[in-house]
């Protein structure tokens, strides 16, 4: 097998890489300074993978929505018992979790790492459903559903989903609704399981300290072959428009909660150097270093620990946004958008470009110290199809240029502000 | 195995704790501030750290401090106010990338260090010789705005009651950052006096982190009028009475958060810790196995210890029809395990479960600091590794007889409803 040897240039870390004869893409990041290691198997099916034609079939086929979530909370069961009981047999802390666009199995131990390895690739590529099992998981994951309905942060960010998006699929909630979990059936499941946990659909990422033969030996002998079997996501026609500018909802907050973004093409292409432009821009726009920030605060209208910004892009989705707590949220809205048009008009700094560069590369830096956010990192990455120290060389590599083209994204007809007010007394 | 931690005692009520290890790509300076938790000055205390750090004598003002932080790649002065039982800690820290991965060329300790030991000991003032106007009311604000974003957070809203109301009348009771109308109450005139009178009466906890090799003398300068030995200890133990608090928000899903006192010895903080982790503190243990899988009650249901407090808290999100259920069940799984009734791999996975994370500790600069500032309460000089190896050697009859000293004392539930 040949590894390919990832460097970091000015990070000075370095990972392998490669294709496993199964099928599945494995990536090590060795860190033998640390006492952990930590080791994560994904598959790049997540919550908007309810439509999907698989390359060795010619029609696409819809399911209800929830599924990939709902797998998530079985595999961890088999005929012989429960995925957690044998981790804890090792001692490792393990975990799963299901994004939009991604289903994650973890672990992180400080012994017994082969074994813990060994058990994470087992149950994973071992499916037990029955219609027992089936039904019991419809009444916990909808207990964590009503768990959600409670969380104002869920539901600014849900809120801000639906208002943008008309058909796409990012618009549903992660774990679905209680209606359509209720359709969820084993048969449902093996099919989602059996086109989703295709090898091919997945990547394997440990980073911390191990033995890479140690790993590879283990691979080989658990890992199954898979047909080569591609995925395509299938997903409606999604207009320019947003569906509305504005959403409000009541819930019990003492102080509003907002989202404010703007809408994207999101079915254009985006490389490591348009995630790093469009991040850097956000620095320069509204770090805690910016004009803006400074004006929003001293008005009384964001507070230092709760606002913050993100470039939340995926397959078919891409959109910058803003959050927070504010006793104004409109007035927030209305400060960012002014700003970007002021940069547009009258050019980003060079000294203000500079300093968020050097932010921006020292953040990512730091990030490298812990196995969990190099792991998932980069487990992130490869199932989009991106590249870590790509990504952080594009930070240091970026002109000025590269960055203010990005301020067309901020278009003032495709914004969505989602606001989360206190109940009416 | 090289010794990575030393400790440099400063002078009396002053430590500097050195954590030294360069495989670490970034370094760390905290500089914690411990002082008994009192009513008069709990919300004083906790605005002065955030209103130190706005703005420096070098870098008069909020955007011009944060603009250097962001040249020195992006490094973070930082402010923390927590609570160690009858104690409040207030914090200042600087993080930063190491040196050698600083392009510019800088000597990142020294210009964070410099940074830091700035609003420390010098912070900037008007010309009254008071912290300035403006940013005193945008730090209240905020303060206020933090006490209001706990609220929206119903997990942990429920938590903090249920402490305020288990620690009734009680220092340890206090909201680390004072009550809303304390906060409310405070006065920009008081505040210099009050940080100098910080200054010299708590104990101070130093900390240097990670990638950077800091002469304890240089360090030592700086506190030369600074810091009191506070003997530290933990909350004295009482023999609780059942308080019981409903409360009522429209909300979907209860919670139902339940504290209990521990008649613990300090160096017997492993031991309840284990004791907690057995009960409901992994995926193997009795609550989450029972409570949760076998009687599906709760979608999460899990206990926690807080040594400094000697109270452990059983925390949970129920339907609102299973409150009263759920509560009997919690408490019956604390009697199983008051009589014995663990299973050898109960136990077992309890212990490597608990090994697991002492070991990672050294893998993060922030809970490096956090276990050696917690263990000033208790057991100062023990490693993780020496915990682990305690945890290893407690038996069943150990952890049964702990388990019979703790004891319920609060029960508070945030009861769902529709609104209106």
């Amino acid at each position: 097998m040949e590894l390919e040897k990832i460097t970091g240039g000015r990070v000075g870390d370095f990972y392998y890489r490669f294709r496993h004869p199964s099928g599945l893409a494995i990536y090590l990041y060795p860190k033998e300074s640390c006492s952990t290691a930590y080791a994560v198997f994904g598959t790049r099916y997540g919550s908007i993978d309810n439509c999907f034609r698989r390359s060795d079939e010619a029609e696409a086929e819809t399911v209800p929505e929830g599924i990939a979530h709902f797998l998530e909370h079985k595999l961890f069961e088999s005929e012989e018992g429960d995925a957690f009981d044998r981790y804890a047999e090792t001692g490792a802390s393990a975990n799963a979790f299901t994004s939009f666009e991604s289903t994650c199995y973890l672990f992180s131990c400080t012994d017994r790492l082969y074994d813990s390895l060994g058990i994470l690739l087992d149950f994973v590529q071992h499916p037990y459903f029955t219609t027992e099992t089936v039904a019991k998981e419809q009444g916990i994951i909808g207990q964590e559903i009503k768990m959600y309905d409670d969380d104002p942060q869920w539901r600014v960010m849900f809120n801000y989903l639906r208002a943008m998006y008309h058909a796409h699929p990012i618009r549903l909630d992660i774990a679905g609704t209680v209606e359509s979990i209720a359709k969820i059936t084993p048969a449902y499941l093996y099919r989602c399981y059996h086109t989703f946990y295709n090898l091919h659909n997945m990547a394997l990422v440990l980073a911390g300290k191990f033995d890479v033969d140690k790993v590879l030996a283990l691979c080989d002998k658990l890992l199954k072959p898979s047909a080569s079997v591609q995925v395509e996501r299938v997903f409606p026609e999604e207009p320019e428009s947003v569906v509305q500018p504005k959403v409000e909802e009541r819930l019990a907050v003492a102080l509003p909660l907002f989202q404010f973004g703007f809408k994207e093409n999101g079915s254009l292409p985006r490389t490591e150097w348009d995630l790093a432009a469009v991040e850097i821009l956000l620095d320069i726009l509204a770090s805690e270093a910016s004009p803006l920030f400074r004006r929003l605060l001293d008005a009384g209208l964001i507070n230092e620990s709760s606002f913050s910004y993100e470039y939340f892009e995926g397959a078919g989705y891409a959109s910058i946004l803003f959050s927070g707590e504010s006793q104004n949220p409109e007035a927030v809205a209305q400060a960012i958008q002014e700003e970007a048009v002021r940069l547009a008009q009258d050019g980003i700094p060079q000294e203000a470009f500079e300093r968020s560069k050097r932010a921006l590369y020292g953040e990512n830096v730091a990030a490298l110290n812990s196995t969990a956010s190099i792991a998932n990192g980069v487990l992130n990455l490869s199932l989009k199809g991106r590249e870590l120290f790509a990504y952080i060389d594009a930070i240091a590599h970026l002109t000025l240029e590269q960055v203010a083209a990005k301020l067309e994204l901020l278009q003032a007809g495709r914004s969505v502000l989602s606001v989360i007010l206190p109940l009416e007394k | 195995m090289i010794q990575k931690m030393s400790v440099h005692p400063i002078r009396k009520g002053v430590t500097l704790k050195s954590f030294t290890d360069a495989s670490f790509k970034t370094m760390r300076l905290s500089v914690n501030m411990l002082a008994p938790l009192s009513k008069q000055t709990a919300a004083t205390y906790a605005i002065l750290p955030s209103l130190v750090s706005r703005a420096s004598r070098q870098y008069p003002d909020y955007t011009a401090l944060n603009c250097r932080l962001e040249e020195l790649y992006g490094a973070s002065l930082h402010t923390c106010v927590r609570k160690f039982g009858g104690y409040q800690s207030i914090s200042l820290s600087v993080s930063g990338i190491a040196s050698r991965y600083a392009f510019g060329g800088e000597d990142m300790f020294a210009e964070l260090s410099q940074l830091l030991f700035s609003v420390l000991l010098d912070p900037l003032l008007d010309g009254d010789g008071l912290f300035p106007q403006a940013g005193f009311l945008q730090e209240k604000r905020q303060l206020l705005e933090m006490k209001d974003a706990e609220y929206n957070d119903k997990m942990a809203f429920a938590h903090q009651r249920c402490e305020e109301i288990l620690f009734q009348g009680e220092e340890a009771g206090l909201n680390r950052c004072g009550s809303r109308e304390d906060v409310e109450a405070l006065q920009r005139e008081t505040l210099v006096a009050a940080w100098e009178g910080l200054l010299s009466s708590a104990r101070f906890e130093i900390f240097t982190l990670g990638d950077c090799c800091p002469d304890p003398a240089a360090i030592a300068m700086h506190f030369e009028k600074a810091g009191r030995p506070h003997a530290l200890g933990l909350v004295p133990y009482r023999e609780p009475e059942v308080r019981r608090v409903t409360e009522e928000q429209p909300l979907s899903q209860s919670k139902l958060s339940m504290g209990f006192r521990m008649d613990a010895a300090p160096e017997e903080r492993m031991l309840f810790q284990l004791a907690s982790a057995v009960l409901g503190g992994t995926p193997s243990s009795k609550l989450f196995q029972n409570v949760r899988e076998k009687m599906g009650l709760c979608y999460y249901c899990s206990s926690s210890v807080s040594s400094a407090s000697r109270a452990m808290f059983v925390e949970s999100g129920v339907e609102t029809a299973n409150l009263e259920k759920a509560e009997a069940a919690i408490l019956d799984q604390l009697s199983a395990l008051q009589r014995g009734e663990v299973k050898e791999d109960e136990l077992r996975f309890a212990k490597l479960a608990l090994c697991n994370a002492l070991h990672s500790v050294e893998d993060s600069l922030g809970a490096v600091e956090n276990w050696y500032l917690s263990r000033t309460f208790d057991n100062g000089g023990q490693t993780p590794q020496q915990a682990a190896e305690d945890v290893m050697g407690y038996t069943v009859e150990d952890v049964a007889t702990a388990a019979q000293r703790i004891h319920l004392g609060a029960v508070y539930r945030l009861k769902g409803g529709e609104p209106g």
